[in-house]
């Protein structure tokens, strides 16, 4: 009996315990609350992708206060939000994000989102006819990578530069001005990009990636395109993609495969390991940036020199 | 208004799965939850197939059914003599396998898992709200877990006597006249039936974690049954609590660091628990000698 009683005693000690520590949690959590909240007038935005976050730090300048969630080599698939990017999403005035299923189960979120605050898919002007079906799909599923293809990406910057001026009329000649600059910007990247790709022998422009996410790529730029794995980085590549992929490579003579910032790249080795062995030598061309932009304050850590690279790496390996 | 939204969820689902965990700890079939969260593979996969959209509901009812099933299955197997984690394990692989090979067969190219299509995330509850008529109820996965939490305990209340008694002792239990097996199946409805509800509102990593862990702690602390069920409540809402608050001082994810949290006072009640910590046992050995 008297054991008992100490038993529950004891107990109670142990339960007390554990409600100290939720007080302090919540008090905790409570003041870490207000550290997070800034007002400097600025117009808070929040957008998912590197590449968005690039553009609307472009196109809105110094009226705007941008902050992106998924950092440089995050893939977008396998993104988890941390504490911090929920206060990011609630403190925001505007939210960008790309939209055609990229953000997974976070979209359903977006929509919902929408009738308490501006929430826009950067991809929202496209056509379409602009637009590649994933292949083998119901309609409605499309390849949501139109960052690839600069031109798609033009009318993703019109579509933040028109949420801009309707949001913040008072500042909307800074941001017109700020966008046709930047467009111009882009319209010279993406010649220079028709240039470069048009360097390379005509049967060399094949581009062999570890996952599909180039198809805009290679329509825009005209490179024949194939991946190891489909679109979907989480899925599993089987044998027969593995064998399928290295007979490609032997009989059109590929000299260069290419690897991604956000996939790993053991996936594409067994590929050119199986060519070795037919008597094939692949060498990897280089690292290309897919789903996830560079670091930032690098080259790579900005839309225009992630794609600038790309092209560059792509040349130089297959010319 | 986003903690709160976030941590009544939380809160509820930690209930859910604290009342249902214990017993599964009890019936050593605490891994169910992990099955579940795998062997709805195929259930997703053909009802997509078949229906071509990604309808949150649909998925949901064709992860229902996939769950159903596999609690079935594993009861059927364990029944009939396969240990109960053999056939655990036996059930959640093969299910999950078919998922993965109807997904190359038919659907390489579109974004099809567990992960795109069904899980949730309890970062995002709040903003995902259930408007009735205009006006605003509050985050749906309140709703979804709040009516879960309900079935359950009006469930485990009314025959609270007969659950009992076939957890500890299933055989007295036939003996006295009592259904046994169609109260194992009815425990294992209500565990698919709660981890596929959560798994949509708060995603699968939170609801295993919480489906054992607290369970596992409140099994150190107390012999009895009601007082087990209360403790595994509570230790899981306190791990949610916690939890959150670890997560706003890392800036870190807030499902992991809500498990993290349930991990930290299950190893608290290993060492100190007043009848098995071990700490608590050397002491208790020192005094003797």
């Amino acid at each position: 009996m008297r054991k008992g009683y100490k038993t529950n005693s004891a107990l109670r000690r142990f339960i007390m315990t554990i409600v100290f520590l939720t007080v302090t949690a919540i008090v905790t959590s409570a003041c870490g609350d207000k550290a997070t909240t800034g007002g400097s007038g600025k117009l808070n935005i929040t957008a998912t992708t590197g590449m968005i976050t690039d553009v609307v730090q472009n196109v809105g300048g110094e009226y705007v206060e941008v902050s992106g969630l998924m950092g440089a080599g995050i893939d977008p698939h396998l993104y988890k939000a941390s504490q911090g990017d929920v206060k990011k999403l609630d403190n925001a005035d505007i939210i960008f994000y790309n939209g055609l299923h990229l953000e997974g189960k976070m979209a359903e979120m977006f929509e919902a989102l929408e009738k308490r605050k501006p929430t826009v898919a950067v991809s929202e002007y496209l056509t379409e006819e602009q637009l590649h079906a994933a292949p083998g799909q119901g309609a409605g599923m499309h390849d949501p990578h139109i960052w690839f293809n600069v031109k798609l990406w033009i009318s993703a910057t019109e579509v933040i530069r028109d949420t801009l001026v309707e949001k913040d009329a008072a500042h909307a000649d800074y941001y017109k001005e700020k966008a046709d600059s930047y467009i111009k910007q882009l319209e010279e990247l993406d010649t220079y990009a028709k240039e470069q790709i048009a360097t390379i022998p005509e049967a060399s422009r094949i581009l062999v990636t570890a996952h599909d996410a180039f198809g805009y790529f290679g329509e825009a730029y005209g490179l024949t395109v194939t991946g190891l794995q489909g679109m979907n980085t989480m899925s599993e590549y089987g044998s027969k993609d593995v064998s399928k992929l290295r007979d490609y490579l032997v009989e059109k003579k590929i000299k260069a495969v290419f690897i991604e910032s956000s996939v790993p790249k053991k996936s594409i080795e067994s590929v050119i390991e199986g060519a070795r062995q037919l008597g094939h030598e692949v060498k990897i061309g280089g690292e290309l940036f897919s789903d996830a932009m560079g670091n930032a304050g690098t080259a790579e850590g900005t839309y225009i020199g992630m794609v600038r690279h790309n092209v560059d790496t792509i040349v130089a390996a297959l010319k | 208004m986003s903690d709160f939204w976030i941590l009544l969820t939380g809160a509820l689902v930690a209930s859910c799965c604290g009342v249902l965990g214990v017993f599964l700890v009890l019936r050593k079939m605490a891994m169910i939850g992990d099955a579940i969260s795998h062997s709805v593979m195929p259930g997703i996969v053909i009802a997509f197939l078949l229906s071509g959209s990604r309808d949150s509901l649909l998925m949901m009812f064709a992860a229902l059914l996939c769950g159903l099933l596999t609690t079935f299955l594993i009861q059927m197997f364990q029944q009939s003599g396969i240990q109960s984690d053999a056939s655990i394990g036996v059930v959640f692989t093969a299910l999950f396998a078919i998922g993965v090979v109807l997904v190359s067969l038919y659907a390489r190219q579109v974004h099809l898992d567990q992960d795109a299509i069904l899980y949730g995330e309890i970062a995002y509850v709040h903003w995902n709200i259930w408007e009735l008529g205009g006006v605003n109820m509050g985050p749906k996965a309140v709703w979804l877990l709040g009516t879960t939490l309900l079935i359950i305990s009006t469930v485990i209340g009314l025959f609270y006597k007969q659950f009992k008694l076939c957890a500890f002792d299933p055989a007295l239990a036939a003996a006295i006249g009592i259904p046994v097996a169609l109260f194992h199946y009815l425990l294992m409805g209500l565990v698919s039936m709660a981890t596929v509800s959560s798994f949509e509102s708060v995603g699968a990593i939170l609801v295993v974690g919480l489906l054992i862990i607290p369970a596992s702690t409140a099994y150190l602390l107390t012999d009895r049954l009601g007082l087990m069920i209360a403790l595994s409540v509570a230790v899981g809402v306190a791990s949610t609590f916690l939890g959150y608050g670890a997560a706003v001082l890392l800036d870190a994810s807030i499902a992991g660091c809500m498990v993290c949290a349930a991990g930290f006072l299950f190893i608290l009640a290993f060492l100190f628990s007043p009848s098995q910590g071990i700490i608590i046992k050397k002491l208790r050995i020192r005094k003797l000698a």
